[in-house]
């Protein structure tokens, strides 16, 4: 197997790229960018991050467990104040909302861990320091025969430069 | 091109070669090189206030919070002032990175960094407040529900327990936003370090490679991170407006405080904003980043939130003298034309009037006037918070009761401190990390690249 790295100057250059090697079945490919840009990674992917799941249930866990947590408090001793019930649903209702955002928050960030792939030990052989500059990185891992082909795909979409590198 | 055969592929396998750095890195990073004496200057003196502070705070663990000037009928003083003044500083980041994010307000992106970063360190300062003022700190973790062989449980009903929950989230949540968006910035300042900081950087930067299921899952997540984070800072100074407002002091015990707070709020906070980015782009030259445009937008900011807490200070006379209530009307009489006349006069005339200049568009993209204004509401918005808790404290119902406040060297020399503290953190992270958001500014370049300037902005 070999890989492939296409240099791009413009976001809409390596999209249209990737759009094209994935038409003519190569999918094992990846793309780097300095800068988020949905059209780039709609290529690769178009399904929507599922970091959102995460977020949900954090949020969800957070707002029982705030409500649980100081509805049992409460009445595990319960202390008469002002003459208030011991289960105050408004008063309770700020301290279930601030943990609702604490959970659905950290959840968040763990969701970017997972579904980002961090941490990440090793950088990819691929990566180049270019691609934390200004230019885009598509990656494509084919088999020996189809590198020619690639080759002039990716020039053919504009790719400055296209080198090999370690598989 | 004929396919090259099999032996020959892994012959021609080279490194990807490396073309000068993009602009952007280098003007953005260069902030991050080199320490001026200058720079050494500043922070031993930030060094200095800080362990000033600690000094007296050690003295007043050991001779009582008396040494504050804490005594009937005031309990609440210069401690808890700068508890909410910190916290107010703070709205102003959550506001510009996650609000003006979900408004897809690009010219945050010059900003966005800055802002983050000090609501990180007021928060952390203004936490520090918490434990000053209890006296006692080694018990504060008394406010925590954790199992205690008393078999008690904390006090969900009291505002102050609100505050720690609030508080605490809101540290959290800003120290995960902040982290969230260095991530690739990080990662830049990674592929161009050498040394110790190229070892900080590899792990802070967890192997980030900009791939595009890591550009989609962060952009997920600075999405949810920025919902999230828009009602928490509405509820988080909504909660410190309640301590007072759930009170029955006289000047407390009303319904406007929440709103009145989180707009002083964001009032100071962008004040603060002014006060440290304006310094900063002079000294590293990044006028090309942050433009007369960005003054222009935070200056119309501050001018919409001086008119809200103008219109608040205005709604809390009219109610006082409308409800009839003796007690509350003395209270604002006093406010304005008692012990306490200066501050009430400062806060009115640095908070509300000196802005009113900001309608001339020729004063909002006067940069020394912004610098020099944004110290004034600065000092202002101190100031509101003096005349809200101590006029108040010191004239309640009784007159049997009343009492003078003035404030103590050593709560002067905490006040001291705490900039020292604030400003400690924030020339550290100045070198460590970039102070404005590189990537983003990339997105906005590479937009522009693409598609002319009218993608800009």
């Amino acid at each position: 197997m070999a890989r492939l790295v296409g240099i791009f100057e413009l976001p809409a250059q390596a999209a249209a790229a990737v759009k094209q090697l994935r038409s003519r079945g190569y999918t094992d490919l990846e793309t780097y960018a300095p800068a988020p840009f949905p059209e780039v990674e709609d290529a690769v992917d178009p399904k929507p991050s599922r970091v959102r799941l995460l977020t949900l249930i954090g949020g969800l866990v957070g707002v029982v467990s705030g409500y649980a947590m100081t509805i049992w408090m409460a009445n595990n001793w319960k202390i008469m104040i002002g003459g208030k019930p011991f289960t105050s649903i408004p008063p309770f209702t700020i301290i279930a909302f601030e943990i609702m955002i604490l959970f659905a928050g950290v959840l968040t960030v763990l969701g970017l861990f997972i579904f980002g792939g961090l941490p990440k030990f090793k950088l990819d052989p691929a990566y180049s320091p270019r691609f934390s500059a200004e230019d885009f990185g598509v990656v494509v891992r084919c088999r020996e025969q189809d590198v020619a082909e690639i080759d002039a795909l990716l020039r053919e979409n504009d790719a400055m430069e296209v080198n090999l590198v370690e598989s | 091109m004929t396919p090259p055969p099999n032996d020959t592929v892994a012959g021609m396998i080279r490194p990807v070669p490396m073309p000068p750095d993009s602009q952007t890195n280098r003007d953005l990073l260069a902030v991050m090189k080199g320490t001026s004496s200058g720079y050494w200057f500043l922070l031993a003196l930030a060094l200095f206030f800080l362990h000033l502070a600690a000094a007296i705070w050690i003295y007043q663990v050991y001779k009582g919070l008396g040494i504050a000037g804490y005594a009937h009928p005031v309990f609440w003083g210069v401690y808890i002032v700068t508890f909410v003044f910190w916290v107010g500083i703070a709205h102003a980041g959550t506001l510009i990175s996650a609000i003006l994010y979900l408004f897809r307000a690009k010219w945050r992106n010059a900003i966005n960094r800055g802002a983050e970063a000090m609501t990180v360190f007021a928060v952390l300062t203004a936490a520090q407040f918490l434990g000053i003022h209890v006296g006692r700190m080694w018990k504060s973790y008394f406010i925590l529900p954790y199992p205690n062989q008393r078999g008690l449980w904390v006090n969900f009903k009291s505002p102050l327990l609100w505050d720690t929950f609030a508080i605490s989230t809101y540290a959290t949540i800003s120290i995960l936003f902040l982290y969230v968006g260095l991530i690739p910035d990080i990662a830049i300042a990674r592929d161009r370090a050498t040394g110790w900081k190229k070892v900080l950087y590899m792990v802070l930067a967890l192997g980030w490679m900009g791939s595009s299921g890591q550009w989609k899952a962060h952009n997920r997540s600075v999405l949810h991170l920025s919902g999230l984070a828009t009602p928490l800072v509405l509820s988080v100074h909504s909660v410190v407006s309640w301590d007072f407002a759930v009170s029955l002091v006289p000047g407390w015990h009303t319904t406007i405080f929440a709103p009145y707070f989180v707009a002083g709020a964001i009032f100071s906070g962008f004040a603060m904003v002014l006060t440290l980015m304006i310094p900063i782009r002079r000294i590293y030259r990044l006028e090309a980043y942050i433009t007369d445009y960005h003054f222009d937008n935070m200056s119309r900011f501050i001018l919409l939130t001086s008119i809200i807490c103008g219109y608040a200070y205005i709604s809390e006379y009219f109610m006082s003298w409308y409800s009839g209530v003796e007690a509350e009307q003395t209270a604002f009489w006093l406010r304005a034309f008692g012990p306490y006349w200066i501050s009430t006069w400062v806060m009115i005339i640095f908070n509300t009037v000196l802005p009113q200049l900001l309608w001339f568009k020729k004063m909002r993209v006067n940069v020394p006037f912004l610098f020099v204004l944004s110290i004034c509401i600065n000092i202002g918005m101190w100031f509101e918070r003096y005349v809200i808790i101590i006029s108040s404290l010191s004239r309640e119902y009784n007159p049997s009761v009343w009492g003078e406040f003035i404030p103590s060297w050593p709560e002067m020399g905490i006040l001291a401190g705490s900039f020292g503290f604030f400003c400690t953190f924030f020339l550290i992270f100045l070198k460590l990390f970039p102070i404005i958001a590189i990537a983003e500014m990339k997105e906005i370049a590479i937009h522009q690249k693409a598609h002319g300037a009218q993608g800009a902005r």
